[in-house]
């Protein structure tokens, strides 16, 4: 219980500003126009993360995939960014 | 979704409902009060009663200001009265942090916005528990817990949802009753919870969050692009060359008849800011409250010297980030509905107490030991707790309007008296519950708050009647009908002591909330039962 609430605390975190940042990135313009609604919807990613973590069978599980999920995320926010 | 997960969603819910909902109900109360915070306002100073410096004119009070304060000039802000017998003040940044005055006090500023003031104490209570500097954090997490519990009682009542939504199970199961009001008080207040833990969290955290996520995800770019989505004052440069100023009232007439062509149907200016005061590139912006739509304030920026427009910001001219971020204040504080939507958000947030309250007692109530007088200690001590926090705060609240009150009639300043008689009676009253037998006390604290809320309403109204009738105002309105909601208030708290009363003496004795049968009970006990 501890270790999935860790999970999505912890973890839920950087996975919905990275998947908020990647989607703004996605946009056309870099989702400006769109800012401050794509902000107000982190609060409640973040909280849909901490409630979902306990979906996992078990804490090991929550921060595998969590964590995988961070990685996956990260990199594919890297590698957009990178010039040309 | 499998038995297991279910079950788990129901102990996350305890444990966040456990967790936030004393702050929670705290903040609830005291915001439902602050829905009216400009009426308290005027409780504490009506127009027979008004604030130094009240009569002076904002072109005297900038005046006033920049011969005292010059390097204001650059920067600084006029925050207007709610009504004609409060006092504007100039807001403005020294070196060493935000400084406030009104006309007379600009040689000597304050470093808090209004000490005194009722309805700020009331609001502090609201957004930080009246704690300094770590309340606001705390609501802040609070709200992420509250989110969360929003989220985990919405997916465990899921599977019964629509079936069970109007049922009011009234019969001899009392939890299940308790239970049916919370799961329909829940889910039929969701969309107003949801707005007040999504935009609560972002009141709280939003600074620290945002620093965050602009090193964790968005490469150190997010400040600024934050800063071009929100910010509406126009940069300019100083031209070096003095100029006229045109005075406020003719600002706040062209900023309001800008505004009218956005699409709103009123523009009530709130704020002034102005930026290089007196050069010929002066900017000033007017914040004003509109109506018809939910970004509720909106600014017009314009020359000060001249009046030329700049920018605006209302209505239908906001941009999508403009308008969503104004929506978010409009939502949290009710303003863009007139008194429907205040009024709404008084029984919404008052129904928010309830669904804080209920939880707990449904807490002990699924703890109960049915067949023994003996209640498990940890059902005691939450009784204790949610009775003396609960109620406590309900009292310590009443407690602050009396000291406001008494202070305001004797001439001395109120803040000091108003934290005192609220911190010293919500701890007095979390004393009282810890040693008194709890259901005792529940129905004393009850009575107590009772009594002290209708007999402040009742005094008031009584001492204000000869002035009202001599030196009527339209602001007296509103001293009225906040006496009035205390009277309201301070019938369904004596409602709830005679419900308590009636639990203590004649419901179930296998309870924390019974009193322990003394000899004479037991014969009244028996005789009414026959």
């Amino acid at each position: 219980m501890i270790a999935r609430c860790l999970a999505g605390t912890l973890l839920g975190f950087p996975l919905a500003a990275l998947l908020l940042a990647l989607v703004l990135h996605l946009l056309p313009g870099h989702g400006e126009a769109v800012l401050i609604p794509a902000l107000i919807l982190f609060f409640p990613l973040w909280t849909a993360f901490m409630a979902g973590a306990y979906m996992f069978r078990n804490g090991a599980r929550a921060w595998l995939v969590m964590g995988g999920a961070n990685v996956v995320v990260f990199a594919a926010l890297w590698l957009m960014r990178l010039p040309g | 979704m499998k038995a297991a997960t279910l079950r788990t969603f129901q102990t996350v819910h305890t444990w966040t409902g456990l967790l936030a909902g004393f702050a929670l109900f705290v903040a609830f109360y005291a915001g439902a009060l602050t829905v009216f915070h400009d009426d308290i306002a005027a409780w504490q100073n009506p127009p027979w009663l008004a604030t130094a410096d009240a009569n002076v004119s904002n072109d005297r009070l900038i005046e006033r200001l920049l011969s005292h304060q010059p390097d204001a000039r650059a920067d600084f802000g006029i925050v207007l009265p709610h009504d004609s017998s409060h006092a504007a003040y100039a807001y403005w940044e020294a070196k060493n942090g935000s400084r406030f005055a009104t006309a007379s006090q600009v040689d000597a500023p304050r470093t808090d916005v209004a000490e005194n003031e009722l309805a700020d104490f009331v609001y502090a209570l609201h957004d930080s528990l009246g704690l300094p500097v770590i309340g606001i954090y705390l609501m802040g997490i609070v709200s992420l817990i509250y989110g969360l519990a929003l989220l985990s009682g919405l997916l465990i009542h899921l599977p019964q949802l629509v079936r069970d939504l109007f049922a009011m199970r009234v019969g001899h199961n009392l939890k299940r009753l308790w239970q049916d009001a919370h799961n329909a008080i829940g889910v039929i207040s969701l969309p107003f919870h949801v707005i007040f833990a999504v935009t609560g969290a972002l009141f709280c955290l939003f600074a620290i969050t945002l620093a965050a996520l602009n090193t964790v995800a968005f490469d150190g770019k997010l400040s600024e692009a934050f800063s071009r989505a929100t910010n509406t004052t126009p940069t300019v440069t100083v031209s070096g060359i003095p100029a006229s100023m045109l005075s406020t009232e003719v600002l706040m007439q062209r900023a309001q008849a800008e505004a009218l062509k956005s699409g709103v149907s009123s523009f009530e200016p709130v704020y002034l800011h102005f930026v290089h005061y007196g050069d010929r590139n002066a900017v000033a912006e007017v914040m004003g409250l509109a109506q018809h739509t939910l970004g509720s304030y909106g600014t017009v920026a314009m020359s000060a010297h001249d009046g030329s427009v700049l920018a605006t910001f209302v209505g239908n001219r906001y941009s999508v980030n403009g308008i969503s971020y104004a929506a978010l204040f409009g939502l949290h504080f009710g303003s863009f509905g007139g008194r429907t939507v205040q009024w709404l958000y008084f029984v919404l947030g008052l129904a928010g107490t309830f669904l804080f309250y209920s939880g707990n007692l449904l807490w002990i109530e699924s703890r109960r030991k049915r067949r023994h007088l003996e209640q498990p200690r940890k059902t005691l001590v939450m009784a204790r707790a949610t009775v003396g926090v609960c109620i406590g705060s309900c009292l310590a609240i009443s407690g602050a309007f009396v000291a406001t009150w008494i202070a305001e009639r004797l001439g001395v300043e109120a803040g000091l008296p108003q934290r005192v008689a609220c911190y010293g009676l919500f701890l007095a009253a979390c004393a009282y519950a810890c040693l008194r037998p709890i259901a005792k006390a529940t129905i004393e604290l009850l009575w107590a708050t009772a009594a002290l809320t209708l007999l402040m309403a009742l005094v008031d109204l009584a001492v204000n009647a000869a002035a009202m009738a001599h030196e009527w105002s339209p602001l007296a309105w509103r001293v009225i009908g906040v006496d009035l909601t205390g009277i309201a208030l301070g019938i369904v708290f004596a409602l709830f002591a005679r419900a308590a009363t009636r639990r203590a003496y004649t419901g179930d004795a296998n309870s924390v909330w019974a009193i322990r049968p003394t000899r004479g009970d037991v014969a009244i006990r028996t005789e009414r039962s026959q």
